[in-house]
């Protein structure tokens, strides 16, 4: 067991993960922006869509997750990054460009641009995997948070090597089964690395933000490891074309979503702080989003409109459990950071405490703004209006962010100026 | 109770409850409980503070436990008791809006405090002080 890494220095800089925070929120507008180029949403492998959904899930979520699991491995597991400024350059700068790259070869068809997409984000990516595997096998702490990260990084290792055989084999023409490929690379970097870093997050700071009363223990031990057990099922299962697999496969990722989905919701219901805050609601929308999209994929099973409730599910769990959670953790890491980094100086007298950096009406107007998002978004196949709010929702969104983001750097900047002064 | 870890875990629950309570009722206006549920939590908290402070850590580095994660605990209790002071000046000249987002600060700085002892420190003190739990424990228990 290392004590080491519990140190002072153990915080990576305040400037590593705001950097990431600082960009992500753009690629939201850039996507909002490729869904006015692209015809509507009704076909999910238009290439404007596939660009689009690739700004949020590479640009937007990936961003979001590379920097804020910089700041959080210290405190769940113990053990930060190694060498965090380096690895930010080398995840960050990769990750813009190479975003951009497959969103560019995508609306254009451009071949060369996949190629460097696929050189960059493998890079990027590469750069992130070890760094997130140093830190674990570094880590002071062996629980339930760290076995569900490190299932989630090796769900992305999979995840991200499947994309780049994908975007190789799009730009050389290669005859691949490109269905059966792309459901196993969507299976895994949903299901497999955002669903299990939420879940590993949450155990910590579910209880942590509104003091509930911890996970049990069935569901904190058994989660991650079934829902990684189901991925291999289901890959298996899509592979050899065994359906009663999948159908196994597919009930038991199910049952596990929605347990954590209830979990979660029950535990907030049991919380001792009684206070509700913006960021409570957007994880609160956060569990009932992921509830539907579970059973939209269940749905999948039974129903004859197989494909409408695949890509609902999809849509639901990017938009309605993914954004809703990350949006809530932003909203509490941000401020904390401002004032942590302000704090730990000499001086502290007139350090904002965190409700003094981003005012709590806006992270309100946010999260009504974010509903009404996700319900253009559920209305977008039967109303072609919807479609447009929806572009337009994703847009003010990431402006909302980018403002509220923004607002933390300059309390942040004002402040340390002036007590740089005293 | 058998380990240090859980022995201390239950206390921070403890301190948790007191610190919602002392919120909750500052946040409604009610002053009156707002004084005695804050002062409540103040005493937990210096209590909590002290076993660790005057018993835990001495304990454990004279056991040759780590200096530098004690090092850094003893920093955030001193963080911790600025802002439980600067609550302390809320609460006295009523201001809500102040109040509320000091307690949300403390709230992240004391969670992300406890992680650390519960998943690091507490198990290595377990670890190198088995063999005079009890006698720790009455001595903690003893601290007013």
């Amino acid at each position: 067991m290392s004590t080491v890494s519990l140190s002072t220095e153990q915080a990576p800089p305040i400037s590593v993960p705001l950097r990431f925070f600082a960009v992500a929120p753009l690629f939201l507008v850039l996507a909002a922006l490729i869904g006015i180029m692209g015809d509507g949403i009704a076909d999910a492998h238009t290439p404007a869509l596939l660009a689009a959904t690739h700004c949020i899930t590479l640009g937007f979520i990936g961003m979001i997750m590379f920097g804020a699991m910089q700041q959080i491995l210290p405190v769940v597991i113990g053990s930060p990054m190694p060498s965090s400024r380096l690895v930010a350059w080398f995840s960050l700068l990769p990750l813009i460009f190479g975003t951009l790259s497959l969103s560019g070869g995508f609306l254009l068809g451009n071949s060369v641009l996949l190629h460097l997409a696929s050189v960059l984000l493998g890079l990027a990516f590469l750069v992130f995997i070890i760094a997130s595997l140093v830190s674990l096998a570094r880590a002071a702490a062996r629980n339930t948070t760290a076995t569900a990260i490190l299932l989630s990084v090796l769900a992305l290792t999979a995840a991200v090597t499947l994309g780049i055989v994908l975007a190789q084999g799009y730009a050389s023409g290669w005859p691949l089964d490109y269905p059966k490929l792309a459901a196993a690379h969507i299976s895994l970097a949903l299901g497999g690395w955002v669903m299990l870093l939420i879940v590993g997050v949450s155990y910590q700071v579910v209880p942590m933000f509104q003091l509930t009363p911890a996970y049990p223990k069935w569901l904190s031990v058994g989660l991650a490891p079934a829902l990684f057990s189901a991925l291999l099922l289901n890959l298996a299962s899509n592979y050899f074309e065994i359906h009663t697999l999948e159908f196994f496969a597919v009930c038991l990722f199910c049952l596990c979503a929605i347990s954590f989905a209830l979990v979660t919701l029950r535990l907030q219901f049991r919380r001792r702080r009684r206070v509700t805050d913006a960021t409570l609601n957007f994880f609160r929308l956060g569990m009932i989003s992921l509830l539907c999209a579970a059973l939209c994929a269940a749905a999948t099973l039974i129903a004859p409109a197989h494909e409408y409730f695949r890509q609902l599910s999809i849509v639901i769990f990017i938009l309605g459990f993914a954004l809703s959670v990350i949006h809530g953790m932003l909203y509490k890491i941000i401020p904390f950071l401002v004032w942590f980094h302000l704090f730990r100086g000499g001086v502290k007298k007139g350090v904002p405490n965190m409700k003094e950096v981003i005012p709590e009406h806006w992270m309100w107007r946010h999260l009504w703004l974010h509903i009404a998002t996700l319900l253009a978004a559920l209305l977008a196949s039967f109303w072609d209006a919807a479609a447009w709010l929806l572009i337009l929702g994703l847009s003010l969104q990431g402006v909302v962010l980018s403002i509220a983001i923004f607002t933390g750097i300059m309390v942040y900047r004002r402040t340390y100026q002036r007590l740089a002064k005293v | 109770m058998n380990t240090i870890a859980e022995f201390m875990s239950t206390d921070h629950r403890a301190c948790d409850l007191t610190f919602a309570t002392a919120e909750q009722a500052a946040l409604t206006n009610s002053l009156s409980k707002a004084e005695t549920a804050f002062e409540t939590f103040r005493q937990n908290m210096q209590r909590h503070f002290r076993m660790e402070e005057e018993v835990l850590f001495p304990a454990l580095l004279d056991a040759g436990g780590p200096g530098g994660p004690v090092q850094v605990m003893r920093m955030e209790h001193a963080q911790m008791n600025e802002l439980i002071e600067l609550m302390a000046a809320a609460v006295a000249n009523k201001n809500t809006q102040e109040y509320s987002g000091l307690s949300e600060t403390l709230l992240i700085v004391m969670q992300q405090h406890n992680l650390k002892e519960e998943q690091i420190l507490y198990p290595i003190a377990d670890r190198i002080l088995a063999a005079e739990l009890e006698s720790l424990f009455s001595r903690m228990q003893a601290i007013q």
